[in-house]
């Protein structure tokens, strides 16, 4: 009955799959086309829950409170000590009692649930559809650990459905470098898997692109240019879009490697945090704002990207927004509604496109050096350059080139905390700019909180991250 | 009035009591307070250190410790600091034994020690591979060995052949015969990423006309001379048929991308006679 209604309603590959609370696991796949909406069903929990409940998951719809509002890139719009859970992020006192510091560790063992619950019983599989599966499951687990284990530390490793009185998995932290074996593992076990086509589902590409990027994070930048390089065979059908403005308003284009995909006004498949980065049209009265040090970022290096990545605020002409994600339409820029309930929003939330490949193409080859001239390295870095309209060629390329071009390449797209903490910059940048503005950065802030509610139920177990 | 009274007696009467209490658990001093516990979360000191974008010598320092207010650095070198998290600069090169000793208000202390080597960062080395044989030369293997073309050699194809006459330097050349479809193979070690530029002489009879010498790279190793044409990462043709004798430069770049060994690879179209010599690599800044 559900899934008739899932083949109606939807254009996209994947939106509302059966629920799961209302049925046992037990005897629950038996067949492929179970297995398939249970498929589904890790996906509906990356897209996260569009509504207010503090219960609720809200997976990647809260991400940007959690990375790039921690950045120079944007803020809030209230006090700068203010004690708000969004605030906290701001000005860097966060707690660990934080909300979203919780919602967003809740989301992501949430997600990996949902795909160990899909490993386990991938004994019913056809022999058609198993490697599939596998490869499926085992990219969205990947996904939720690559997240955690950059934003919280050494976390809990959940390889399996655990009952819940089995608090020794739950609450133990195992360190870091083992976690990322197992990511590794898992996405090297979904590129031998899986295929190309998907956009807003796994594919081939798009676990190539993760590995490329779980391998810069732990330094084999040789591997990482390796993967890339597959990427961008130009079989593989993978390009810039011409124009910069159809990367985000035309979903599903060749730069797209892999999306979280949102139907607009369903308030079970939209995102609400595309009305959130406006003056009061979601139920902030509007977070993740342009910071200034953006703006001198964007006037520097950002060419043709300006238009489509910054706006001032009508409302607050001191203000400015992000462009990139615009739900309500703007006739300047040509720009439709893509939803008629703006908080019910429809716009995909990309996770890994083209361009982010190409620079970690020239980051891989820049292998942890300050600088290098590598022709391949400018090629790629160029090829990115020229979209944006800035055609001058450089003869050599440095980490910190990398990082500017990084920086208003991928604006917004939450990737700059993440760029800083891979390329030893975070320290150095972050607590300049928080000395500037009068927030309180101390290096401890770079790894959030265990949410306190977690240690709570540990019972202790689990120990805290330091300066918390 | 008769209130005030009763009070002042009141304390006078307490006060050697309370005096003697002061004075015992001073003594003593392991009796808590009454109603306080024991202090659970001592201070644990740990930091972590990354050296400087463009300043070798200068290092900050994130303080990772925890349960704990107050933080001596001693950077090894005779300096110190008090901020939470410093950064500092080293006069010079050296190993250096830093440590942070954090401390709570009760006066408990945990230490810290680690060693920062403080190095000056040698700037990429670029391997350039000698290439064998590369004026085919004999004798110039190991140990005096080798005719001229024997590193030159693979496996599905006729080795390139030699020629005394028409010579470049030395005494040999490499020389190509009309219709022997005879090529050149040699592996190199490289550095990847790293821009090379391979250079060689030519020359091609003048007629017939139409023939070319082909260099190329191959980006992998191949076992057999039928995988060379899938491999070829970068390729160009040497057409100048205008002289017979007089030797032609002829030189192609390439970027060996992520692997570390490539092959140069030599053909022809098998038109015209020709003469290879003096093969040289180099790395391109």
């Amino acid at each position: 009955m559900v899934f008739i209604f899932t083949a109606i309603s939807c254009s996209k590959d994947f939106l509302e799959p059966q629920p799961t609370s209302a049925v046992s696991e037990e005897g629950y796949f038996k067949t492929d086309e179970e297995l398939e909406s249970g498929i589904l069903n890790m996906y509906d929990g990356i897209q996260g829950t569009n509504d207010r409940s503090t219960s609720s998951n809200h997976s990647i719809q809260y991400e940007f409170y959690v990375t790039e509002m921690r950045t120079d890139n944007t803020r809030g719009k209230g006090a700068v000590d203010s004690d708000a859970d969004q605030a906290q992020f701001v000005n860097y006192n966060i707690r660990a009692t934080n909300g979203i510091v919780a919602d967003y560790y809740r989301s992501m063992y949430n997600i990996i649930y949902r795909a160990n619950v899909l490993l386990d019983n991938l004994g019913v599989a056809s022999d058609a559809n198993r490697a599939r599966f596998e490869g499926e499951a085992k990219f969205v687990r990947a996904y939720a650990y690559f997240n955690l284990v950059r934003l919280y530390g050494d976390v809990p490793l959940v390889d399996k459905v655990i009952a819940p009185l089995d608090t020794e998995i739950s609450y133990t932290r195992i360190e870091s470098s083992i976690i990322y074996d197992f990511i590794e593992e898992d996405l090297l076990s979904a590129v031998a898997n899986l295929g190309d086509g998907y956009k807003n589902r796994a594919s081939k590409a798009a676990a190539e692109a993760l590995l490329a990027k779980v391998y810069l994070t732990i330094g084999e930048y040789s591997q990482a240019q390796t993967l890339c390089e597959s990427i961008m065979k130009p079989a593989r059908g993978f390009s810039l879009e011409s124009n910069f403005k159809d990367v985000f308003y035309n979903e599903g284009n060749d730069e797209v490697i892999f999306a979280v995909g949102y139907e607009p006004d369903l308030i079970k498949d939209s995102q609400g945090f595309s009305s959130e980065w406006l003056n009061a049209v979601g139920y902030t009265a509007g977070v993740n704002y342009v910071t200034k040090e953006m703006r001198d970022a964007f006037d520097q290096y950002g060419g043709d990207r300006t238009l489509y990545s910054i706006r001032q605020d009508v409302i607050q002409p001191s203000e400015y927004q992000v462009a990139k994600y615009i739900p309500n339409g703007d006739e300047n820029l040509g720009i439709a509604p893509i939803a008629s309930d703006p908080r019910l929003a429809g716009n995909d939330w990309i996770v890994l496109r083209y361009a982010d490949v190409l620079l970690m193409h020239v980051e891989a080859i820049l292998a942890g050096a300050e600088a290098t001239t590598s022709s391949n390295a400018i090629a790629s870095f160029q090829e990115v350059r020229n979209r944006a309209g800035i055609t001058t060629t450089v003869a050599t390329i440095t980490k910190e080139d990398l990082l500017n071009e990084r920086r208003v390449e991928l604006a917004f797209e939450n990737q700059r905390f993440f760029d800083l903490l891979r390329l030893g910059e975070a320290q150095n940048v972050l607590s300049a700019y928080a000395t500037e503005n009068g927030y309180n950065f101390t290096s401890t802030t770079l790894l959030l909180p265990i949410p306190s509610s977690e240690i709570n139920l540990s019972k202790g177990l689990l120990e805290q991250n330091p300066g918390y | 009035m008769l209130y005030k009274k009763i009070f002042v007696n009141h304390w006078a009467n307490l006060m050697p009591l309370f005096l003697v209490a002061m004075v015992y658990s001073c003594e003593e001093n392991i009796l808590p307070l009454e109603g306080s516990i024991e202090d659970l979360t001592l201070p644990e000191a740990n930091f972590d250190f990354s050296e400087s974008n463009n300043d070798y010598l200068t290092y900050s320092f994130s303080n990772l410790s925890s349960s704990a207010t107050d933080f001596i650095w001693d950077f090894g070198d005779g300096n110190t600091s008090t901020e939470n998290e410093p950064e500092h600069t080293f006069s010079q090169e050296g190993d250096f034994e830093v440590s942070l000793t954090a401390s709570d208000k009760l006066g408990v202390e945990s230490v810290q020690t680690k060693s920062i080597s403080v190095k000056e960062p040698e700037g990429p080395v670029i391997f350039i591979p000698e290439i064998l044989e590369a004026g085919f030369e004999a004798g110039t293997l190991e140990g005096g060995a080798g005719d001229g073309n024997d590193a030159w050699a693979i496996a599905g194809a006729n080795n390139i052949g030699l020629s005394t006459s028409v010579v470049r330097t030395g005494d040999q050349a490499a020389r190509i015969y009309m219709g022997a479809e005879s090529v050149a193979y040699q592996e190199l070690t490289v550095t990847p990423n790293a821009d090379y530029r391979i250079t060689l002489y030519y020359t091609l009879a003048s007629a017939p006309a139409g023939g070319h010498i082909r260099l190329a790279v191959l980006g992998n190793t191949i076992e057999d001379a039928s995988e060379a044409e899938d491999a070829i990462i970068a390729s160009v043709l040497g057409d100048d048929q205008t002289s017979t004798f007089d030797y032609t430069k002829l030189t192609l770049l390439f970027n060996p991308g992520a692997s570390d060994t490539v092959a140069i690879w030599l053909d022809s179209n098998n038109i015209a006679e020709g003469r290879v010599d003096d093969i040289m690599i180099e790395h391109v800044e």
